[in-house]
C-alpha cells in the first residue's frame, strides 16, 4: 500500500484520502503556484497509527524514500552538517480544524546526524497523528459535527524562511476583504517572522497592502495567485504565505471566509464577473447570511477614517468617547456613552466593560477572554487591534502618528473589526445595492415577486434551484444543505463551493 | 499584616477586582462578617477602598497592590512551592484555549457553512456544549489538585468552578459562560491569580 505522496502535478487523490490541506496544495501545484516541495503521509497511515500506536508497516520504508526525494529536489540532505535540510510537519485532516492539531517547525535546522533526524522526523509524524485526539481537538469536532475516527494526514515540506532576512516574511491573504466582500485583496502581513506568529497573533501584523510598497514583485505575485486561484475554485479563497529572500510561496489554501455580509457581496460579484451563474450565487448565500448581513454596520463608503481594523468579537456597532481604564470607564459613563480602549482585559476590567458601550483591545482574539464577556454582555467588541496603542499614564490612545486624547469620539464595528474617528451613523443590509440584486435574481427564479421576509425570497428560489438538480433535495433543510466545516468563532466560511472544504 | 486570613481578601480583591462585600466573601470563602472586618483593616491602612454609591463595591488601591505583590511572592517563597505553582500555571494553559473555545461555542455556532449567534433554540448542541465544559472540568481537577496542593488557598477555585459547573447542569445555563459568578469568570479569575502569584504579565 502506499502511504506517501509527494507534493507534484501528477499526483491525484482526495481530499479524504490526503487531507485537505495536502489536497489544496496540489491544486495550487497544478495551477503552477509556488509550492515547498514536500510530500503528505495519507489518513490512512494516521488511522492505522491510531489503532495500532505504530507505523503501519512499510511506512518507514516509504518515509525514507519520500525523504530522499526531497533531498533530491532540494540539494539538501537530512541532518546534514553543511547543507542540512529542514522540514516541517503539519496536521492536515480530510476536514478543516484550524489550529487545533501539532505543528514542527524547523525540524533538521540544528542537525545531529543523518539518523538521529530520521528519528526526529519519525517522531515528529507520530506527535502530529496523536494530536488528533487531544481534548481540544475531540471537543472542537463534537462542537463542530466532524466524526472522531477520521484521523489526520501529515505533510512534511522544505522549510521556507519568513525571518530569514528583510525580504522575508509571511502573512495571511484573502481574495476579498471577508467583512466587506469588497474586490480588494484583504490580509495581514508581518515582516522578518514565520508564519506561526501571524496565527498566534502575539506578534503586531501589518495591513496587507503595505505589501505594495516593501515588497512589490511579492505583492504582483501574491495578487496574481489569489487571481489565479479564484478563476480556478471561481471563488472567493484565502492563502497563508510566505516570502523567503522575495520569492514567494503558499502553504495553505481555504474557501470562503466571509462574513454574512461579504457572502452576499462576493457571490453578486462572482456572478457579475461571470465566474459562477445567478443559480450558483443563489446557492452560495445562506438564510444565515441573511440574517447575518442585517446587523447595523458602518456605512463603507462614507467618507470616515478607518482608524485601525481589528478582529470582530461581539457584533453590533457603538459609537463613545475613549476611556483607557475600567474605573475612567466607570466614571465617564455617568456622561455619556464610553468606549473602553484596552491592551487587553483581566477581570479588574469587568466594570469598565460593564459601564462601557463598547469595548477594543488591541491585542487577542475572537475566543480572547474580553470577546467573551463582550458577547456575554451583548456589547459590542473588537480586538487585536494591533495599529493602537493603549498608554493610561497620558490617558490617551496612539494609532500611528495620530494622538487621540482620552474624551474622543470613535466608532466601533463588532461585526467588521473596523473602528473610526468620529461619529459615521450606521446602515442596515436594506439599502444594500449587492443583496437587492440577489433577491431580484431570487424572484425572478422562483416566479414570486409577492411581498415576504428576504429569507424567503432566497429559500423560495434555492428550491427551484435544488429542483431543478435533484429532485429530491432542498437546499432549505439544514440536514440535507451541503455542509461545510466552519473556521474558527469569528469567521465564517462563505460558500458552499469546492467540494470537500479546503481547511 | 498579621491576621492570617487579611491577606486573603487582599489578594481576592487582586483577582477579582472591583466587588460588593457578598462576592468577596464567596470568592475568598469566608463569611461575610470577616470579610467586612478584613476590608475596613485593609481600607484602614490604605490598601483597598471602598466606592460611594449604590453599588458600594470594594477594590484595591495602587499600594494595595503592590502590598499584594509583596505579600504573594514572600507566600510563594515560603511555601517553597514556585515550582510546583509553575508545572501547574503550563498545565492550565493547556486547557485555557479550549475553555476559550467552549466559551465561544456557547455564544456563536456553526451552521450550514455560516457562524451565526447561539440562539439556544437546539438543546442538543447546547447538551454538547455542556459535555464538553464537564469533560474540559475533569481534567481540570488535576490542576486544581496541584495548585492546592501547593497553596491552599487555590482550593477555593475547585469550589466555585464546581458550583457553576453544578448551576448550569441543574439549567441554570448561564453560569457557563453569563453571570458575575460564572464558571468564564471564575477561571478568568484563576487565569489573573496565577499570573500575580507568578509575577507574570498577561499575553
Amino acid at each position: 500500500m502506499t502511504y506517501v505522496h509527494p507534493l507534484a502535478t501528477d499526483v491525484d487523490g482526495s481530499a479524504d484520502l490526503l487531507g485537505a490541506k495536502a489536497h489544496g496544495l496540489l491544486v495550487l501545484r497544478r495551477l503552477g503556484l509556488p509550492v515547498p516541495p514536500g510530500f503528505v503521509i495519507d489518513t490512512r497511515a494516521g488511522r492505522a497509527f491510531l489503532k495500532d500506536g505504530r507505523f503501519p508497516e512499510a511506512l518507514d520504508a516509504e518515509l525514507a524514500s519520500a525523504v530522499r526525494g526531497l533531498e533530491a529536489a532540494t540539494g539538501r540532505r537530512l541532518g546534514d552538517r553543511d547543507r542540512p535540510l529542514a522540514v516541517s510537519v503539519r496536521s492536515g485532516a480530510a476536514v478543516s480544524m484550524p489550529g487545533m492539531m501539532s505543528t514542527i517547525l524547523n525540524l533538521g535546522l540544528a542537525p545531529t546526524g543523518a539518523e538521529d533526524t530520521m528519528g526526529q522526523l519519525r517522531t515528529a509524524v507520530e506527535t502530529v497523528f496523536s494530536s488528533w485526539r487531544t481534548p481540544r481537538a475531540t471537543s472542537y469536532r463534537e462542537l463542530h459535527g466532524i466524526p472522531h475516527d477520521l484521523g489526520t494526514a501529515v505533510i512534511v515540506q522544505a522549510m521556507v524562511f519568513g525571518n530569514r532576512d528583510r525580504h522575508s516574511g509571511s502573512g495571511v491573504a484573502f481574495s476579498r476583504d471577508p467583512d466587506t466582500g469588497k474586490q480588494t485583496p484583504y490580509g495581514d502581513v508581518l515582516f522578518g517572522r514565520q508564519g506561526d506568529d501571524v496565527v498566534s497573533g502575539e506578534s503586531t501584523t501589518r495591513p496587507l497592502a503595505e505589501l505594495a510598497h516593501r515588497a512589490p514583485a511579492v505583492w504582483g505575485d501574491l495578487r496574481a495567485a489569489l487571481h489565479r486561484i479564484e478563476q480556478h475554485h471561481r471563488d472567493a479563497c484565502h492563502v497563508e504565505f510566505t516570502f523567503d529572500s522575495g520569492q514567494l510561496w503558499l502553504l495553505q489554501v481555504r474557501a470562503g471566509g466571509l462574513t454574512g455580509r461579504a457572502a452576499i457581496r462576493v457571490a453578486v460579484d462572482l456572478a457579475d464577473e461571470h465566474l459562477i451563474d445567478r443559480r450558483t450565487a443563489l446557492r452560495r448565500v445562506s438564510p444565515h447570511h441573511l440574517r447575518l448581513a442585517h446587523t447595523p454596520h458602518i456605512p463603507s463608503d462614507g467618507g470616515f477614517d478607518i482608524l485601525a481594523r481589528g478582529r470582530a468579537a461581539s457584533p453590533g456597532v457603538a459609537t463613545g468617547r475613549i476611556a483607557v481604564t475600567a474605573d475612567r470607564a466607570v466614571r465617564m459613563a455617568a456622561d455619556g456613552p464610553v468606549i473602553l480602549v484596552r491592551p487587553t482585559t483581566s477581570p479588574l476590567d469587568l466594570p469598565g466593560l460593564a459601564a462601557a458601550t463598547g469595548t477594543i483591545t488591541s491585542r487577542g482574539g475572537p475566543t480572547s477572554h474580553a470577546a467573551i464577556v463582550a458577547r456575554a454582555m451583548g456589547k459590542p467588541a473588537v480586538v487585536g487591534a494591533t495599529a493602537l496603542t493603549v498608554d493610561p499614564m497620558t490617558r490617551c490612545v496612539r494609532a500611528g502618528d495620530r494622538v487621540l486624547p482620552e474624551g474622543t469620539v470613535l466608532t466601533l464595528d463588532g461585526s467588521s473589526g473596523e473602528i473610526m474617528l468620529g461619529d459615521p451613523g450606521t446602515v442596515t443590509a436594506t439599502t444594500d445595492a449587492h443583496l437587492h440584486r440577489l433577491l431580484d435574481w431570487a424572484d425572478t427564479i422562483s416566479g414570486d415577486r409577492s411581498q415576504r421576509s428576504d429569507e424567503q425570497r432566497l429559500t423560495d428560489a434555492q428550491a427551484v434551484v435544488a429542483g431543478a438538480g435533484h429532485a429530491t433535495r432542498r437546499t432549505s433543510s439544514p440536514s440535507s444543505a451541503p455542509s461545510m466545516p466552519a473556521l474558527p468563532p469569528g469567521k465564517t466560511t462563505g460558500s458552499t463551493g469546492w467540494g470537500p472544504d479546503l481547511g | 499584616m498579621t491576621n492570617s486570613s487579611a491577606p486573603i481578601v487582599l489578594h481576592t480583591l487582586r483577582c477579582i477586582g472591583f466587588a460588593e462585600l457578598s462576592r468577596v466573601a464567596d470568592a475568598a470563602g469566608i463569611s461575610e462578617a470577616d470579610a467586612e472586618s478584613h476590608l475596613i483593616d485593609l481600607a484602614v491602612a490604605g490598601w483597598a477602598t471602598r466606592s460611594t454609591g449604590e453599588f458600594g463595591a470594594w477594590g484595591l488601591t495602587e499600594a494595595g497592590r503592590a502590598e499584594d505583590a509583596r505579600w504573594t511572592a514572600e507566600e510563594l517563597t515560603t511555601a517553597g512551592t514556585r515550582g510546583a505553582v509553575s508545572a501547574a500555571y503550563e498545565k492550565f494553559m493547556v486547557l485555557n484555549p479550549e475553555l476559550l473555545d467552549l466559551c465561544s461555542a456557547w455564544h456563536l455556532r456553526p451552521l450550514d457553512g455560516a457562524t451565526v449567534p447561539n440562539d439556544h433554540s437546539d438543546s442538543a448542541y447546547d447538551a454538547r456544549v455542556l459535555d464538553r465544559f464537564v469533560d474540559l472540568d475533569g481534567r481540570a481537577d488535576l490542576v486544581c489538585a496541584d495548585l492546592a496542593a501547593a497553596l491552599p488557598r487555590f482550593a477555593r477555585y475547585r469550589a466555585r468552578l464546581t458550583t457553576a459547573l453544578d448551576r448550569a447542569r441543574s439549567g441554570a445555563l448561564e453560569h457557563l459562560t453569563d453571570h458575575m459568578d460564572s464558571y468564564h469568570t471564575i477561571w478568568f479569575q484563576l487565569h489573573e491569580d496565577l499570573l500575580a502569584t507568578l509575577g507574570l504579565p498577561r499575553r
